[in-house]
């Protein structure tokens, strides 16, 4: 203590006694450190697998002939579907739909085989649930790769029975065959989409929380306030001192979040990571000033707290990974051009699946750069008022 | 049940007249209410621009172009040149697809031989993929159909039966419920439970850590063990109680009043959903004593709570499967209330699911809300068993 009592007021001085701080308070620790970590870990344990395959649907068989068990076993066959059971009535499949025992339903119609080799066209019918939006959507993916898969069949053999050639009888089945190539994520890994997305998203509410806690703390009295310019030597100097032991934290925390998202999830970075270094410390930057900003305008410490959860726990939503910006209304569209995550979620998607040259890669670094120099400059402002406030009141 | 009186009073008192604890439970739910569905309010996504890179040329090309602007899904914002060019422009995020019709198309076509065209649809963003998929997928099919229709026909085949050729076996997808794929009517359900459990969790946690919890009933410190273990009892049930009391009025705005604001379908009844609302408010009014005796201090409970919503939605097992969780995050996960009653609220409301039908929903809720209530008794005797003593000393 009486080494540093000795050392001239500055940068280093608030930087030392910021670490000191952090090792004192338990709480300040765990926000930035253990808190994070649990919640990227427990969203990386829950999205682990990536795909989600072999989703349970159940079969209503009311043919039992060659043809039908043909079409289950296709259904059966697809990645995203397994029929797994039988049911003997509608009733019963769709009660086990609402009870998610099974995510889908087959119904094959009475006389399917005859009726189809007729002419007749039977309708093959196959339930699902939209309310669980994924689920429902991948089981439809699955029966809409698997029936006309078998019907394509039927089509052939319906041809090659009038003596056509097997080739020609498959190219006019499909006379406008498409190839759809995913871009950027071609097996459609959530991994890749959604958890890569919402690790950044879940930092954002910790930084921006987490520091209007800490600034509460040297602003909550007057005479925390000018301790802190005291040791800081100067107002600039007070400022980064405070912030840069979070930012080094925090961004040490986003690379652990990356490093296993591109060593063990093979996550693909195929930009420059440069860039995608730079972008994360900018967004950590911004979302520490933003957090910084709400302490040194609301007061207790608490209100400062509460009105930084509110801004940022709703946030996932508003960046567009889920529902895309491109649908949503003015005001939605807006608020997410105000997030800092907005910015950096489009930066990273750039640098790791995308791959964007990097001549088209700046915008949304350069808008995160512009975020922080607002945001300093707004933090600096409030902060000269506070003091000319103190001075004007002291004796 | 005197002492549940009294603590049920004080606990009322001091949710209203605590201005940290009022505005998370009341005013931040009422924040929330009007904020969090703003993104998803025009439920669908549509017009995902495209760009279309005509190698072709002719009539039949400008004719699938047009079929495809024409879905509700998808519009041809371009027509570019070449595939260089509309790269770039997927790499601007002007556009989120090109369709490739290759030179020769027509000709091809009009020959009788297959015809193939490329659809490179951006997945980054997955929901984008699939409008762009499900759109020039459907347009390609009928499309050819009619062209395999009419190629029968001129071969001296019937029209019903040159349709029964080309498709002989419709498939016909029929979604149960929320037919339109809403995202709303998707997420918003699910979310405002989870927005209830976490309002509560907060308020609750940080009237626990708030001076002024401890109702104290005459009879001074030397109180025997089994009055000890009754006002325990007694002042867990108060607050429970008294919280019950104000989060049903929220949980009715939330789950049948914004529902109705936002024209969410609702086909479960009112008095089901009530019923299944009452042991969720309770689990989540003891958990929020648990929490409370856990972190000690208001702005701990503030603080770590902040983040913790995202992690919980996704452990509900709605967005993403339980069924492709690790076993033990699903173990996890039923320890929180909001899986359980996402689960059974959503089913009875959107799915007009019966109480018989979310029985095991319905039971758990009960199981968490006593499981969470013991252990908060528990913490409360162990503090009215060392308050005498610090009391005297």
């Amino acid at each position: 203590m009486q080494r540093r009592d000795r050392e001239r007021p500055g940068f280093s001085l608030v930087f030392w006694r910021e670490l000191a701080w952090l090792r004192r308070r338990p709480l300040l620790l765990m926000l930035t450190v253990a808190l994070p970590l649990v919640l990227m870990l427990l969203l990386t344990a829950i999205l682990s697998a990536g795909l989600a395959t072999r989703l349970p649907i159940a079969v209503l068989d009311l043919d039992g002939s060659e043809l039908s068990r043909s079409v289950i076993r296709a259904v059966d066959a697809t990645p995203d579907t397994a029929a797994v059971l039988h049911v003997a009535e509608l009733s019963e499949g769709r009660h086990l739909i609402v009870a998610r025992k099974i995510r889908g339903l087959l119904l094959l119609p009475r006389n399917l085989e005859r009726d189809v080799f007729a002419g007749r066209r039977p309708e093959v019918v196959f339930f699902y649930n939209t309310q669980t939006f994924t689920v429902g959507n991948l089981v439809l993916r699955g029966a809409n790769a698997a029936i006309p898969t078998v019907a394509a069949g039927i089509r052939i053999s319906l041809r090659t029975a009038e003596g056509q050639p097997v080739e020609e009888a498959q190219a006019a089945i499909t006379p406008i065959p498409l190839q759809t190539h995913a871009l950027f994520n071609s097996t459609l890994n959530y991994v890749h989409f959604l958890l890569a997305a919402l690790l950044p998203a879940v930092l954002q509410t910790v930084v921006v929380t987490t520091m209007a806690y800490a600034v509460g703390l040297d602003v909550e009295t007057r005479h925390r306030f000018a301790v802190l310019r005291r040791l800081g030597g100067g107002l600039l100097p007070a400022m980064f001192g405070k912030m840069l032991p979070y930012t080094i934290l925090f961004l040490s925390m986003l690379g652990v979040a990356d490093a296993v998202l591109f060593k063990v999830l093979e996550l693909p970075l195929r930009g420059e990571p440069v860039v995608l270094v730079l972008a994360g410390f900018m967004f950590v930057l911004a979302c520490q000033f933003i957090g910084a900003l709400l302490a040194l305008l609301l007061r207790p410490v608490a209100a400062a707290v509460s009105i930084a959860t509110l801004l940022t726990a709703p946030a996932f939503g508003f960046m567009g990974i889920g529902f895309p910006r491109l649908g949503m209304n003015h005001f939605a569209y807006g608020y997410g051009e105000l997030l800092p995550g907005t910015w950096y979620l489009m930066a990273r998607i750039d640098q790791t699946i995308r791959g964007t040259p990097i001549d088209l890669s700046w915008k949304p670094v350069l808008v995160l750069t512009g975020f922080v120099i607002v945001l300093v400059i707004l933090t600096a402002l409030r902060v000269l008022a506070m003091r000319r406030h103190i001075q004007g009141d002291g004796p | 049940m005197k002492m549940l009186l009294a603590v049920f009073r004080n606990e009322i008192s001091r949710l209203f007249s605590l201005r940290p604890v009022l505005s998370v439970i009341v005013v931040a739910a009422g924040v929330y209410a009007v904020f969090y569905p703003q993104p998803y309010l025009n439920e669908a996504l549509r017009k995902v621009p495209i760009a279309i890179v005509d190698q072709d040329r002719t009539q039949t090309s400008r004719l699938l172009a047009r079929l495809i602007d024409a879905t509700p899904d998808v519009s041809v914002a371009e027509v570019l040149p070449d595939m260089p060019t509309a790269q770039r422009e997927v790499y601007t995020r002007r556009i989120f697809g090109i369709l490739l019709i290759p030179q020769h198309f027509e000709r091809d076509l009009l020959h009788g031989r297959a015809s193939p065209i490329a659809l490179y649809a951006d997945a980054s963003y997955f929901l984008m993929y699939q409008r762009m998929n499900g759109a020039v997928t459907a347009v390609s099919r009928t499309l050819g159909t009619n062209f395999e229709i009419a190629r029968l026909v001129n071969l001296g085949v019937d029209p019903p039966v040159a349709a029964a050729a080309t498709d002989p076996m419709p498939f016909v997808p029929v979604p149960l419920f929320n037919p339109q794929g809403g995202y709303a009517t998707y997420i918003l359900p699910a979310a405002f439970v989870l927005i209830l459990q976490q309002t509560l969790l907060i308020g609750v946690g940080l009237l626990g850590t708030m001076p002024g919890g401890m109702v104290a009933m005459a009879g001074g410190a030397r109180l025997r063990l089994s009055d000890r273990i009754f006002d325990s009892i007694g002042t867990v049930a108060g607050k429970l109680l008294a919280y019950l009391v104000v989060h049903v009025v929220i949980v009715s705005v939330y789950l049948i009043g914004l529902p109705y604001l936002y024209g969410l379908p609702r086909l479960g009844s009112v008095a089901t959903v009530l019923a299944i609302a009452v042991p969720f408010s309770l689990a989540v009014g003891a958990l929020g004593l648990v929490v409370a005796a856990i972190f000690r201090k208001p702005l701990a409970v503030q603080l770590v709570f902040a983040a913790i919503g995202l992690p919980f939605f996704f452990l509900a097992g709605f967005a993403w499967p339980a069924e492709a969780m690790p076993i033990a995050v699903r173990w996890l996960a039923h320890l929180l209330p909001s899986t359980l009653a996402i689960d059974g609220l959503v089913d009875v409301a959107q799915l007009g699911a019966s109480l018989s039908d979310v029985r095991s929903e319905f039971l758990g809720l009960w199981l968490l809300a006593a499981g969470y209530a013991a252990i908060a008794v528990m913490i409360e005797f162990s503090k009215r068993h060392r308050a005498p003593d610090t009391a005297l000393a």
